[in-house]
């Protein structure tokens, strides 16, 4: 197997562009400055009572015991962690799919794109937990609810970016695609949508993000099953505020590697498509 | 010698102003249910304020354990009327708690849906049952039917579906048939028996014979402390209260209807109450074995690691 041919701007980062390392390592002393302000301020210095903010040790812990602990009660974390992501990426696979469809008849069609085009917009501005009683009320104390909260934050900037992105797509780039016989299907799978996938990226990134938070929202007033949002919703009822940092920590750390892998995604596609231009 | 010195007035400072910084506010935190009717007796019948003489009362109303122990970890809370349940998570996470009195015992049953086809408790496998809140003592309580029965609830791998629901919301959510049973506190038992579903668990078969507290007088300790007589009259009125409730339960239904009228809205149907309380009973006693069993029930459904010794925190 040989190596794929280095393209240009690779080859120029690898020369100029900031170390890899050094970035880790700087990202990796902030996290140690933050553990140890942490623990002096809680276990060394006593500034709060442990039931009101606990120390690094204490939330540990429970992470420990959540993740791989081997008792009855315990790996409470883990199962949270299985049902959420679960829920999270069907719930964002069918948003993808409607924002994909609904962006594309955005785009194509003037008085759709006017009307509800406006209407997501301010949808969007609603946040997430809003809609939760609405979705309890119509679907019930159960897993559906859930699910149509995520649906309806990871849609919205999916379809948004969609339609923006096809309507930013040069008229130079349609023309040639007709003129080298492209149907209406063809021009929008063959020339539209390639053309268009650096703005999609982004608002796949953006639905993400959406859809990540609405789901722990919505588990949290919709507790009943295994999820980071019940776990939260216990911490609390317990006074077990470790148990609360330790799920709000787990809950950021999967976002931030989702968001990671996306970006990366991301930024790959921007090269790629001559959009970057290595500093 | 300085350093003494100074060590000597800043102790001397501190403990006048302490002396001096008796409360002016005794902060009550207490629920609208039957099984709070001592708080409930003493608000409307003034036996509280009575007993404080000059210091005034501030009653606050919780709709569950949870934002009650959450307010007297912020010290908003002195004295709180609360189930044991909440009460033992407090202790054991290490706040200032100390059990002051015992308040009621039993008055929670098991009501299921009445075109739910619950029988009997094994019947709850693959149901929906509601409890207060998560971690709240009829949760506690549910979680050991649940085990006795061979059944789990669903987060641990088995088939029932534990959700929270506020107990005022379980007949709305009877009636659209979202939630197939629920273990509540009463009256709440008795007005969802008046409307014709069926009570499957008694407060005598829940646990223990009936045995067991179901909600407790706690102080904090600090206040405690600083407040030795305003306690002392306090746990006064909270006993003439419930001696009350023992010797005219016609009189302490009546005085319960009214409270509730004032801070829910709504009144009860006098023959609910009726039954609500005869399954319920008023005690001051606080049973150390049955709140000992609570902790390590605590342990059982998976809210703990440990069972704290619950003996250092009962007041002498």
């Amino acid at each position: 197997m040989t190596a794929p041919p280095l393209t240009p701007d690779q080859g120029l980062q690898r020369v100029s562009g900031p170390p890899r390392w050094q970035a880790l390592a700087s990202q990796l002393l902030g996290l140690l400055v933050i553990l140890g302000a942490w623990w002096l301020v809680t276990d060394v210095l006593k500034l709060y009572p442990p039931y009101v903010f606990p120390g690094p040790k204490a939330v540990w812990t429970e992470i420990s015991y959540g993740l791989w602990g081997t008792g009855p009660q315990d790996g409470k974390l883990l199962s949270a962690i299985g049902s959420s992501l679960r829920r999270v990426l069907t719930g964002y696979a069918i948003a993808v799919l409607l924002g994909t469809i609904v962006g594309l008849l955005m785009s194509a069609w003037r008085p759709l794109r006017t009307t509800l085009g406006g209407y997501l917009t301010g949808i969007q501005s609603v946040p997430s937990i809003a809609f939760v009683p609405f979705a309890i009320l119509f679907l019930g104390l159960n897993e559906r609810a859930v699910l149509f909260v995520v649906v309806l934050e990871g849609f919205i900037p999916v379809a948004l970016a969609v339609s923006g992105a096809l309507l930013n797509v040069p008229p130079a780039l349609r023309v040639a695609g007709r003129t080298l016989g492209a149907g209406p299907l063809g021009l929008i799978l063959r020339v539209l949508l390639p053309a268009s996938v650096p703005s999609i990226l982004t608002g796949l990134r953006t639905a993400w993000s959406f859809a990540w938070r609405a789901l722990v929202g919505g588990e949290l007033l919709i507790a009943g099953s295994t999820s980071l949002g019940e776990l939260l919703e216990v911490g609390r009822n317990t006074a077990n505020v470790a148990l609360v940092l330790a799920t709000i920590i787990i809950i950021g750390v999967i976002g931030g590697l989702f968001d990671t892998l996306l970006r990366a995604a991301e930024g790959r596609v921007r090269r790629d498509y001559g959009l970057e231009v290595p500093q | 010698m300085t350093r003494k010195a100074l060590l000597t007035l800043l102790t001397l400072t501190v403990t006048t102003t302490a002396a001096a910084q008796e409360a002016q506010t005794v902060r009550l935190g207490f629920f609208p249910n039957l099984t709070h009717a001592p708080a409930l007796v003493g608000l409307e019948r003034g036996t509280f304020q009575k007993a404080l003489g000059k210091v005034k009362l501030d009653a606050k109303e919780f709709v569950s354990g949870t934002t009650l122990t959450e307010a007297f970890a912020a010290g908003q809370i002195d004295i709180a009327y609360v189930g044991p349940g909440p009460a033992i998570n407090a202790a054991g996470r290490g706040m200032p708690v100390q059990f002051l009195a015992g308040a009621s015992e039993a008055g929670a049953v098991l009501v299921v849906r009445k075109d739910s086809g619950i029988k009997s408790y094994k019947d709850l496998g693959g149901k929906i049952v509601a409890v207060p809140s998560l971690g709240n003592t009829q949760d506690i309580s549910l979680r050991h039917i649940l085990n006795e029965n061979g059944l789990k609830p669903k987060a641990d791998g088995g088939s029932v579906t534990i959700t929270p629901v506020a107990p005022a919301d379980v007949m709305a959510a009877f009636a659209a048939k979202r939630v197939d049973a629920t273990l509540v506190p009463e009256p709440w038992g008795a007005a969802l028996e008046a409307q014709g579903h069926k009570v499957i668990g008694s407060e005598k078969t829940v646990w223990r014979d009936g045995k067991y507290p179901t909600t407790v007088v706690i102080v904090n300790a600090k206040f405690a402390q600083a407040n030795p007589q305003l306690v002392a009259a306090f746990l006064k009125a909270h006993t003439d209260a419930v001696a009350f409730i023992n010797k005219s339960p016609v009189g302490a239904q009546t005085a319960v209807n009214s409270q509730l009228l004032k801070l829910t809205g709504a009144k009860i149907d006098p023959r609910v109450l009726q039954r609500a309380f005869s399954r319920t009973r008023f005690t001051t006693s606080l049973d150390l074995a049955a709140l000992t069993e609570y902790a390590k029930l605590n342990v059982e459904a998976g809210y703990a690691r440990s069972a704290p010794d619950l003996a250092p925190f009962i007041r002498k």
